[in-house]
């Protein structure tokens, strides 16, 4: 308002976020004249918040309404109306060698890190790293904060390899590891609310890299979900500039921002189309698809008409945003009810069964899982955007080891008794 | 190097080398030069002489409570400041969004404007 519309404005922030405000000043060079009540704001009585209006600021011990007037009144000082904006220092492309114990100390206390041992980025590993895409090392990738207000820092290729690196992938992820790094959006944004992100991958990558989409695909049981789930969040941190109370404010957190739900879509189980078809790419197209809220809701509610009385009845934190991650199973029993098409769900569930459920496009179905049990999560994640992988991979395609790193996989059953699809 | 699945047998791995210096480690914070986002200087407006006859608006960010606190500071205003004009508005989607609307009713039918409540 100050300076698209030349209004002058007073902003009110409680007291808990003076420290916030002022780091919001210097990275965009405007000292907006805070006035700031005690903290917290909300779920106290009526009461309580008369008098923080006529009381004192607790920071300056002025009456606070007295400071609004004063913020909307009084003419600017010189300090005001050459306020600049603080750039960053620049930092080094390499870090002092040191011994390895050293590093990993380095990399941890400089919270660097997710708090788990990393591998260290060094120049012949990153280069090694650089060998799964065509792209040059220096080209920009993308930018992000886990802020929505600070300055967004730029990354290259080779800054994205470093960082796939300590995750611990191999070249052959990291196509996936740039879509996500291309997007722009970091997977634990910053908020008192403790956002949790969610990654799906579809398409042929899928199994070119290894991914499980099948049997515990949202369990630790597989090395790509396992290390490109992490290096969303590592790029988050490094990238995103995550800095516990500075710049990361997630009150309680959740431990899901280790590694981001990170899974494949089991297309072959499926009977619907896949999901990125739903969003207009095609069925050959590699993609990643992100999603963020905050509640995950695991349910088995037997029988098809129990899940719909179910889901019917949602309430609590869902908001107007649903993603139901649904063991292929579960899509069997909803296409045998009628919903060939999973947006004839989401439509069902917006006009006739819930208002919570606000919008069709809003409510979203995944499905993931190796129909060991009809099981489905409910989860409050709203879907933002699909990355397409394909761009980043090499032209001569995915760039295996001789010996691809692969963890065991699911027993299969070789009689078909133990999937119902089978 | 120990068997993680392994059972006690009173074997223990080979210490390895923790003393040699690495080299050529990667900064994993190290940014392009001069390519972070560029933010273009921005300008506070000017302020007003007084409030009085003027119309200030108050706007609801949404944060838990603050729709109380905004009704709070405009009793404040009609007890202490009557002859200021105030108008409470609500951010009809979330307090992360953009709302160009309201802005723009701002500028038209506005003198100032206080944001409420960060946090």
């Amino acid at each position: 308002m100050e300076d698209a519309y030349g209004v002058p404005t007073a902003p009110i922030v409680t007291a808990r976020f003076v420290d916030y405000v002022q780091r919001d000043s210097r990275s965009h060079g405007m000292s907006l004249r805070y006035s700031f009540p005690p903290y917290p704001v909300g779920w106290v009585s009526r009461e309580t918040l008369h008098g923080y209006v006529e009381g004192n600021d607790p920071i300056s011990g002025v009456p606070l309404m007295e400071e609004v007037i004063f913020a909307l009144t009084q003419p600017l000082t010189e300090a005001e109306k050459t306020y600049k904006a603080e750039k960053r220092p620049e930092r080094p492309r390499l870090l002092e060698p040191d011994t390895e114990t050293n590093l990993h100390r380095l990399f941890l206390e400089n919270g660097w890190t997710d708090g788990l041992p990393i591998v260290l980025p060094t120049e012949e590993r990153v280069e090694e790293m650089l060998t799964g895409t065509d792209r040059g090392p220096q080209e920009i990738v993308g930018m992000m904060s886990v802020t929505t207000h600070e300055e967004r820092l730029q990354y290259t290729v080779e800054r994205v390899a470093a960082i796939a690196v300590m995750a611990g992938a191999r070249q052959e992820h990291f196509p996936v590891i740039l879509a996500l790094g291309a997007s722009g959006r970091p997977s634990m944004p910053s908020s008192t609310s403790s956002f949790a992100s969610m990654m799906v991958v579809n398409g042929p990558v899928r199994d070119e890299i290894g991914m499980n989409y099948g049997l515990g695909a949202l369990s630790p049981v597989n090395y790509a979900n396992a290390v490109i789930g992490r290096a969303w969040t590592l790029m988050s941190i490094n990238f995103g500039d995550v800095r516990p109370g500075a710049t990361f404010t997630a009150s309680t957190g959740t431990t899901i921002n280790y590694n981001n739900m990170c899974c494949a879509e089991n297309e072959e189980l499926s009977v619907w189309e896949p999901f990125h078809v739903r969003k207009g790419f095609k069925r050959d197209e590699s993609t990643v698809s992100l999603f963020r809220g905050w509640t995950v809701l695991g349910f088995n509610t037997g029988p098809v008409q129990r899940m719909l009385e179910v889901m019917k009845s949602l309430s609590g934190p869902f908001g107007g945003a649903f993603t139901f991650v649904i063991d292929p199973l579960v899509a069997k029993s909803l296409k045998k009810e009628g919903y060939d098409d999973p947006m004839k769900l989401s439509e069902w569930l917006v006009n006739e069964m819930n208002p919570r459920f606000k919008r069709p496009e809003m409510v979203n179905f995944i499905v993931v899982g190796g129909e060991m049990n009809p099981v489905w999560v409910t989860t409050d994640f709203s879907y933002f955007q699909t990355a397409v992988v394909d761009p980043w991979i090499p032209a001569a395609g995915i760039r295996h080891d001789e010996k691809p790193l692969r963890m065991p996989e699911a027993v299969a059953c070789a009689d078909g008794s133990c999937g119902i699809s089978r | 190097m120990l068997d993680p699945g392994g059972q006690p047998s009173g074997i223990f791995g080979r210490r390895l080398d923790v003393d040699s210096p690495i080299f050529a480690i990667h900064d994993p914070e190290n940014q392009p030069r001069d390519t972070a986002e560029a933010l273009g200087k921005r300008k506070m407006a000017p302020r007003l002489d007084n409030l009085k006859g003027k119309t200030v608006y108050l706007v609801d960010t949404g944060f838990a409570g603050s729709a109380d606190f905004m009704e709070e500071v405009q009793n404040w205003f009609t007890r202490n400041r009557p002859s200021v004009k105030t108008e409470l508005r609500h951010k009809k989607t979330s307090m992360f969004t953009d709302e160009p609307e309201l802005w723009a009713e701002i500028k038209k039918s506005g003198d100032a404007v206080v944001f409420g409540v960060g946090g």
